[in-house]
Order: structure tokens, then C-alpha cells, then sequence
């Protein structure tokens, strides 16, 4: 269709994706819709904490319209456990959560029953009419309430409110902190939050009884990793599961977690017989969606007087919910052991602690713990350079791993494969000069209004992870990613991959690899399938843990080389040529130094689909590339944020006015997504450090269940974020891309309260929480008179 | 009093009749009935604005309206912007400015560009800033939908300045 308008170079969008989702025509989880597909609404627990005496579902199942009510009783006949992805901390609580509450509810919004209707509609007419009757429990709300001694214990056989602790040594650090000659303490708290992808999540599922097929539509992260869990909570060979996930309207790690939802839905498919559909609504999402980053950081820092760090002490506490989610404590942990950052710290003692209290389960959000980490280091680090009367930055460079030193051990348990940290601090004070922002703040110093700058450095764990590395540390999980590229007989060529397009645009960065390495002539020869089960390889852990862009991204690179390698030899048959004398670009095949004599890609496809007999006997037609990338080892980004904040003295209002990042994520393969995921990331890392905050009350009632109570910034409330890039190939992913998706999001918290630190004097004021509110704004600001 | 409705409306300049539930939402009605699948829920309690839609050339959040109040009007969804296969400026611009990732509250961002461009064709970035702050966007950081719209209004101003040089 394209002769009437091939005089003039056709407008090419952006992004793979791009124009459906301008369109409209891109579809959404919601937009799957099986022909006589039933609709799911849940019953959930207005309790924090209740013992379930008795469900009556008789008045709901007369409801004309209503085929299936479901409750715990009758599920735990057919559904295990739910699955916990990271078992990994040595003593951590045997899980036996089951996909909706069975005897005890511990969490306001517990699935108690599920409701299977003829519309969305009637199922939640028909969820009204189920009556629970509870016995209220007294309520442990917080993590200090969950530890006190005589405390209610929410896992009575458990015999306390801790589900695990895992405790890292490094050194010394009695004797270093004994010997330190300058200490600074600190106690660090940051909120309850959680990702709010703008799509909730949902699912759509069909399982024939005779048949035993099922298939699940999905809006979630890692497809090959629910099946994997669809298959062990069913007890159910997985060669008859196909899982597929659609456009994605965000994820953000709440969609990587699996849930309860996912269970009912497929049970509620076979025992309807129908296919079933559950989209959870807003409200829901406040209570079943993974709650993340609630953390309280006890922190001890010991120096010498010249501002080299001797020992690191710790205590990190997260607040889980009342079940255990799918990813345990695993991001209290990898805050933790992320939290020495770029520095040299010979003496370490961290203990990380995980700990239920009556809230919505734990789970993933975009930087996995990291944000807390840093935010309770570089807090410290803040501290210790006032202490030393040391500017911000010098004190970090003091401590930084020098570009020689990597391999470096971090003290705790990750290995740094590569950094320039020095380099890349000193762009990012470069960019604060030639904005003039010192000068700012030093016009505001007496107003009102001052202002105020801070930075933050990070260090960013990417490309999750070798899988032996996974399995050693406990997680029965692997990091290998496998990927093909086909070339049809058109010349034109599809991707299959395992990963998922969430919207960060791993379906363009994987077609721009495929671009340079077949030397096509556009992104648009590329076509990326993904999200099916059935037709797309195995990724050991899916997509999250900035994993994407490095291994999909060196696997498909692997795979198009293969295809390459076909590629040049059935065109070494056709121009009879010797496939070493051949060159491949702009879409054709040519013979070296004679450009004149050549093919198009699309008569090597031809010839290898339709016209075999023009290949030698004995030429593989099989135009395909096939590879698997397990990583020998991580890779780490690093960065550094700063912010110009104003603080408004009467109110306590704060608001960004700059925002910038200096980073480093290895070979860049699409600038345009590596800046989209930085600014994105920095969005939720401002949101997270001034206006989100999930709120529950003593009685674990939860307060913030709409977008008008929990404040995703918007358009007024985020500055331009200003990029500056560094590009360092890894040593360890062949291409030496790094991992960028999570960067944004780690060391925003820090730096906008080291900011606000500015504006008032940083000898008087020391932010020790997030989000930052104006209240404790105005009265740090008053404490200063 | 029925409990359903029948709703006429005009959508995306054909007309339109369709039979509801009265409680039944505009939204919904709008993406199950009436196939106008680019309008996105993304609250169903008016504050992201994924589901905005225009009625009778104003803006309006399709989820806090019932189908039933649609009844004689002018509906238009993300659907009906481009002109057959050429894309719409501002869906040109959100393209090449990355104002979408994910791209669920895109349609709704377009609908409320495309009001504003209408009554203000040369707005400011902060009257830009202004408007898109009616919506919620989790994946941009919004300067890409900032600059997306800046650079369809500063387009329109330099082709109407060709057009006053060389009237042809």
C-alpha cells in the first residue's frame, strides 16, 4: 500500500508502539474479551485483623446472573500455597498464604470471596450479599506495635512478628566503630508507597474442563514466571498453560509480583466452565496491589578526621504486610545490601529485618528497596560531611571506588563490575555551576522563600543476575534470557522474545539491535513479538531488576549475529560468492569492494522460504538465530541526582524547581528510552520524596484509597529533568549495555531532603523522612528562631 | 421507571444509537458497546483522566458521566483524530517528543491537548503545564508531553506565517 505516497520520506513514529497507543487500537488487558467471558468482583475484608466465623453465599448464588461464588473453604481444595519467589534469607517464616483468605483475614481489602457474574455489575451487586461474619482480632498497625513486647501475633504459630532477619559482617566493625574518631547516628524513615501503574492490573482467564487447556491473559511483567507459579499453586503440568500478556499500562514492579487474583480468576474459569474476567478498580488497587518501600533505617556511620569512612552499622526494618507477598523481604534486602554504594567501607554490620504488621502485603516497586538504602546513606553521608564541616561533595569523593579498583566487593555480598564515580560527580557539579543554582540559593538565603540544593549519588543493580548466582542465594529462579530472530521471506524480521514491553520500550531498543547488527535499513523491518507463553522464550526472571535492556539486549544481539551468519551464506549461494566476501548493510547484500553486484534481503528470504533450489545442497534455509545469555555476573549503573528546591518558611511548602542527573548506564542502545526511563524514574523518585504516602490508621484502616488522597504529582509539580550522560561499557554483558530502569527512581529521595537541608542551614535542619511533608517542613523551619 | 435507557448520540460523526443500563457509564458504554476502545479507565473517579473524552467539543471525564446523559450529543474519542491514515499533529508530536511510554493515559492527554490548542492556539508552557496537570501520567515525568504540545502550537504559528507570506 505504500506506492501512492513513496515519493515523499513517510512520517515514522518514535517507538514501535507508538502509533497504536496514539491511536487507540493498542489493547489493554481489559480489551480481551472471549466471547461469553464472565465477569469477577471480590468480597475483601473491611477488618485489619478478624478470625472468619462463618461466609453465607446462598442469597449471592440466587442472584439471577450469577454463576459462581467462590470462598477459601472451597478453594484450598483445589489451590496450594502462593508462591514466594525470594525464600532466600536463611530463616525466614514458612508461607502458607493461599490466594484468598481461608480462617483469618489480616490485611483490610483480604479476598474472603470471589463473585462470577454475567456482568461486572451483577458480580458486584451479588458481592453485597455475601455475609461475613468476623471476630475482630486486636490490630498490630505498625512495625513498633508489631515488636512490643506481649504484641497480638498475627502468625500465632509463628511465635513472633518477625518473619526473617538476615544479619551481613564485614571486618570489623566493633573495633572500627570503638576507633572511629567521628561518629553520626541516625534514624531514617520512609513511608508507605506504592507504583500505581495508571492501567490496575487484571486478568482474563479460560481453562477447559475436557481439555485441561488454560490460558491466562495477563497485565504482568513475567509471563514465563506465572506460568511457572499458575502450574505449581495448581499442581498442573505447564505444557497446558499458555499465558499471555497484552499491552501493559505500566508496571513499575507492582506487575511483576503474583497475586491472589490470578488463582481465583483461573479457578473460577474452570469451575464456571466460562472464561473469567477480573479487572481490579481503583480502589482495590490500594489495598491488593504491592504496597512498597515502608522502611525504618537505624544507621551508624564511624570516620576518620579526614572523612574516610571506617564502619558502616545497621539495622534495616521493613514494615511487611499481613500475608507474606510474592517477593518475601526481597527488597528490604536488596536496599540493604546495596546501601555501601559507591564507597569503600572496610567495616560492616547490617542486620535486615522483616516484620507483618495489619497492612496490604509488601511486594516490588521500581528500584526494589535501593531507594531506601540510599536514602538512609547518603542521608549519613550528608550528616558526617557537616560533622567534618566537609562540602557534600567532597566527602563522597573522598570515599569513592576509584576507577581502577573494580572488581569491587562492596562488603556486603554485590561485586561491582565497573565505575567512573568521580568523573560523574564532577559532571553533575559542572551542570549545577553552569546553571547558576549557588547563586540561587544564595539570593534566597534571608527570604521567605529559600532555596536550597542537593545531590545524591547512587549505584544501581542491573541485569538480574547470573542464575547460578539466584540459585545459590536460595531463589529457585534463573537469570539466563533466551531469544530468536527470524527472517521471513520478505527480508523483513520478528524478534521473539520473553521480555514484556511495559511501556519502557524494550520493543524498539531489542529492533534497534537487530537494525545495526543485520544492517537493515529501518526499525520498521522489525517486527517484536512477545508475551505469549507459547510462541516467545523462556526469561528466567522476566523483566524487572533493570534486566531487560542488558541481557535481551546482548541475547538478541547473540541471535542476530547467528542470523547473520544464515543470512551470508544462502546470499553466498545465490551470488555465488564466498559468504567472508560479502557485506551486509542498508538492506542488501553485497560483494565486498563491488557494491554493484548484490541482493536484497528479500530475495534471500525468498529464495531460502520458496526457491530452496537455488541453494546449494546442504545451505540451512532455516533463516533464524537462536541464542541464551546467562550473565557472568551483574552489572552496576551509577549516577548522580541533584535538585534545586525552594522552601517556603510559613508554610512549609516544598517544591522543585531543577532537577538534574548526571548517569551511567554502560552503551546506551536507544538514548530516547534511556532519557524516558531516567525522567520517569526521577518522577516517581520526586513523588515519592514530597507527595505520596499511603496512610492507615491505629485500627489498620487504610485512609488513602483514591488518587485524590494518595497525590501523584502532576504537570505543575515536575521541573524539566536535565540529563547528563557518561558512557562506560560493562565488562561482563557483551555490547556492555547496563541497566537504566531503576536509576531514576534510587537517589531522588536523598537529594531533595539534602536540598531542603540547604535551604534552612544544614547545621540546624536534618530531614530524617520521606515523603517530606510541609508540617515537619514549617516546624524544622520554626525550630531555626 | 425502565432500567434501561435509550441513548442516541452522535460518535465520531456517525450516528449512534444504543440501548444501556441508566447506571450504566459513559465509559463503559463508550469501550464495550461502542467499540471506542482508546478511551482508558484508569479510576473510574474522574482525578487521572485517562477516560477524557469530548462532548460537544468540551472536555469530559466519560467515567463520571452516565451513557444516559450522553443522550444528543456530540461524542469524540481518541478514535476520531486522525484523518484516515494520516496521524493528527499532536499525535505526530507526542510521538517525537516521547510523551508516551506506556501510552494508557496518552488518549486522554491527546483529547485535553486538542482542547486547548482549539481555544488558545499559542499558549505558554505554563498555561501548558496548567492544562496537562488536569490528567495523571505514572510513566514520563511529563516534559515530553509539555514539549509535544509547545511544538504543535509553535508549527500551526509558523505555517499560518508562510500562509500571510505567500497566500497561495
Amino acid at each position: 500500500m505504500t506506492n501512492a505516497k513513496s515519493a515523499q520520506q513517510p512520517w515514522a513514529p518514535s517507538r514501535q508502539q507508538d502509533i497504536r497507543l496514539l491511536t487507540g487500537t493498542a489493547q489493554f488487558i481489559d480489551d480481551i474479551d472471549p466471547p461469553g467471558t464472565l465477569h469477577l468482583a471480590m468480597v475483601r475484608s473491611p477488618l485489619a485483623h478478624a478470625i472468619i466465623k462463618g461466609i453465607r453465599t446462598d442469597e449471592a448464588l440466587r442472584m439471577p446472573g450469577v454463576h459462581a461464588v467462590l470462598t477459601g473453604e472451597e478453594l484450598v481444595r483445589y489451590a496450594g500455597a502462593q508462591p514466594v519467589v525470594w525464600e532466600h534469607i536463611p530463616n525466614q517464616q514458612p508461607v502458607t498464604a493461599r490466594a484468598m483468605a481461608v480462617d483469618r483475614v489480616r490485611y483490610v481489602g483480604r479476598i474472603v470471596a470471589a463473585v462470577a457474574a454475567e456482568t461486572r455489575a451483577l458480580a458486584e451487586d451479588a458481592a453485597e450479599l455475601v455475609e461475613v461474619d468476623y471476630e475482630p482480632l486486636d490490630v498490630v498497625s505498625t512495625v513498633e506495635q508489631a515488636l512490643a513486647p506481649g504484641a497480638p501475633l498475627l502468625h500465632p504459630e509463628w511465635g513472633t512478628n518477625v518473619f526473617g532477619s538476615q544479619h551481613y559482617t564485614t571486618g570489623d566493625p566493633a573495633a572500627a566503630w570503638d576507633e572511629a574518631e567521628v561518629k553520626v547516628r541516625g534514624t531514617l524513615r520512609v513511608g508507605r508507597q506504592f507504583g500505581a501503574p495508571l492501567e490496575t492490573r487484571g486478568c482474563v482467564a479460560t481453562w477447559d474442563r475436557h481439555s485441561d487447556e488454560l490460558e491466562l491473559w495477563i497485565s504482568a511483567q513475567s509471563p514465563n514466571r506465572v506460568r511457572e507459579f499458575i502450574g505449581q499453586v495448581f499442581n498442573k503440568p505447564l505444557h497446558s498453560i499458555r499465558v499471555r500478556v497484552p499491552a501493559l499500562g505500566g508496571g513499575f514492579g507492582t506487575k511483576a509480583d503474583f497475586y491472589g487474583e490470578e488463582v481465583i480468576t483461573c479457578l473460577m474459569a474452570w469451575l464456571t466452565g466460562r472464561p473469567v474476567k477480573y479487572i481490579e478498580d481503583r480502589l482495590e488497587s490500594f489495598v491488593a496491589s504491592a504496597h512498597a518501600r515502608e522502611q525504618i533505617l537505624d544507621m551508624e556511620l564511624g570516620a576518620d578526621r579526614d572523612g574516610r569512612i571506617r564502619c558502616l552499622r545497621g539495622r534495616v526494618t521493613a514494615a511487611l504486610g499481613g500475608e507474606i507477598g510474592s517477593t518475601g523481604m526481597g527488597p528490604a534486602w536488596l536496599g540493604a545490601i546495596m546501601m555501601p554504594g559507591p564507597y569503600k567501607i572496610p567495616n560492616i554490620s547490617v542486620e535486615i529485618r522483616g516484620v507483618v504488621t495489619n497492612r496490604s502485603p509488601y511486594g516490588a516497586y521500581r528500584g526494589w528497596g535501593q531507594p531506601k538504602g540510599n536514602f538512609a546513606m547518603e542521608r549519613m553521608m550528608d550528616k558526617l560531611a557537616v560533622e567534618l564541616g566537609l562540602d557534600p561533595a567532597e566527602i563522597r569523593r573522598r570515599n569513592f571506588v576509584a576507577s581502577d579498583q573494580f572488581p569491587h566487593f562492596n562488603g556486603m555480598l554485590p561485586t561491582y563490575d565497573s565505575g567512573r564515580y568521580a568523573e560523574c560527580l564532577d559532571l553533575c557539579l559542572a551542570e549545577i555551576e553552569a546553571r547558576g543554582w549557588r547563586q540561587q540559593v544564595a539570593a534566597a538565603r534571608d527570604g521567605d522563600v529559600a532555596k536550597g540544593i542537593g545531590l545524591a549519588f547512587y549505584v544501581e543493580s542491573t541485569a538480574a543476575g547470573p542464575s547460578r548466582g539466584m540459585n545459590a542465594l536460595g531463589l529457585d529462579q534463573s537469570g539466563f534470557d533466551e531469544e530468536w530472530v527470524r527472517m521471513d521471506s520478505t527480508g523483513r524480521v520478528t524478534v521473539y522474545t520473553g521480555h514484556t514491553d511495559m511501556g519502557q520500550g524494550i520493543e524498539t531498543a531489542l529492533a534497534d539491535v537487530v537494525v545495526a547488527e543485520l544492517g537493515l535499513r529501518s526499525r520498521s523491518d522489525v517486527t517484536v513479538t512477545w508475551g505469549d507463553t507459547a510462541t516467545c522464550p523462556y526469561t528466567g526472571y522476566g523483566t524487572g531488576g533493570s534486566r531487560a535492556g542488558a541481557l535481551a539486549g546482548a541475547a538478541v544481539k547473540q541471535a542476530a549475529g547467528a542470523l547473520r551468519r544464515k543470512i551470508l551464506q544462502v546470499a553466498a549461494d545465490l551470488l555465488e560468492a564466498d559468504p567472508s566476501d560479502l557485506v551486509l548493510a542498508d538492506g542488501r547484500v553485497t560483494v565486498r569492494g563491488n557494491p554493484t553486484t548484490g541482493c536484497t534481503l528479500a530475495e534471500v528470504g525468498f529464495a531460502a522460504y520458496r526457491q530452496v533450489v537455488r541453494l546449494k545442497e546442504g545451505t540451512d534455509p532455516t533463516l533464524e538465530g537462536r541464542a541464551v545469555f546467562d550473565p557472568p555476573a551483574q552489572a552496576y549503573s551509577y549516577g548522580c541526582a541533584a535538585a534545586l528546591v525552594e522552601v517556603d518558611r510559613a508554610t512549609g511548602r516544598v517544591r522543585v524547581l531543577q532537577y538534574l542527573m548526571s548517569h551511567d548506564c554502560g552503551t546506551v542502545l536507544n538514548p530516547m528510552i534511556v532519557e524516558g526511563q531516567l525522567r520517569g524514574g526521577s518522577m516517581q523518585a520526586i513523588a515519592g520524596a514530597l507527595y505520596e504516602r499511603i496512610v492507615y490508621d491505629d485500627n489498620g484502616q487504610i485512609l488513602t484509597t483514591t488518587f485524590m488522597d494518595y497525590a501523584v504529582p502532576t504537570a505543575l509539580e515536575i521541573p524539566p529533568i536535565d540529563l547528563v550522560h557518561m558512557e562506560t561499557p560493562s565488562p561482563v554483558i557483551p555490547g556492555g549495555m547496563k541497566g537504566v530502569g531503576e536509576a531514576g527512581v534510587i537517589p531522588g529521595g536523598a537529594a531533595i531532603a539534602s536540598a531542603v537541608d540547604d535551604a534552612l542551614g544544614r547545621d540546624r535542619t536534618f530531614v530524617t523522612e520521606l515523603p517530606i511533608t510541609a508540617e515537619h517542613v514549617f516546624w524544622m523551619a520554626e525550630s531555626r528562631h | 421507571m425502565s432500567d434501561t435507557s435509550l441513548v442516541r448520540l452522535t460518535l465520531n460523526g456517525r450516528s449512534t444509537t444504543v440501548v444501556c443500563q441508566v447506571r450504566e457509564l459513559l465509559s463503559d458504554v463508550l469501550r464495550h458497546q461502542l467499540a471506542t476502545r482508546g478511551v482508558h479507565v484508569g479510576c473510574e473517579h474522574g482525578v487521572c483522566g485517562s477516560c477524557t473524552v469530548l462532548v460537544n467539543g468540551k472536555t469530559a471525564r466519560s467515567c463520571l458521566m452516565l451513557a444516559a446523559q450522553g443522550d444528543g450529543c456530540d461524542v469524540q474519542t481518541v478514535e476520531s483524530l486522525a484523518d484516515g491514515d494520516d496521524l493528527h499533529a499532536l499525535q505526530k508530536a507526542f510521538s517525537e517528543n516521547h510523551a508516551l511510554q506506556c501510552g494508557f493515559c496518552t488518549p486522554g492527554f491527546l483529547m485535553i491537548a486538542h482542547e486547548l490548542l482549539t481555544e488558545n492556539p499559542t499558549p505558554t508552557e505554563q498555561e501548558v503545564r496548567e492544562r496537562m496537570s488536569a490528567n495523571l501520567c505514572r510513566c514520563t515525568g511529563y516534559e515530553g508531553i509539555v514539549q509535544a504540545v509547545l511544538s504543535v502550537a509553535r508549527n500551526a504559528v509558523s505555517e499560518d506565517a508562510a500562509r500571510e507570506r505567500d497566500p497561495r
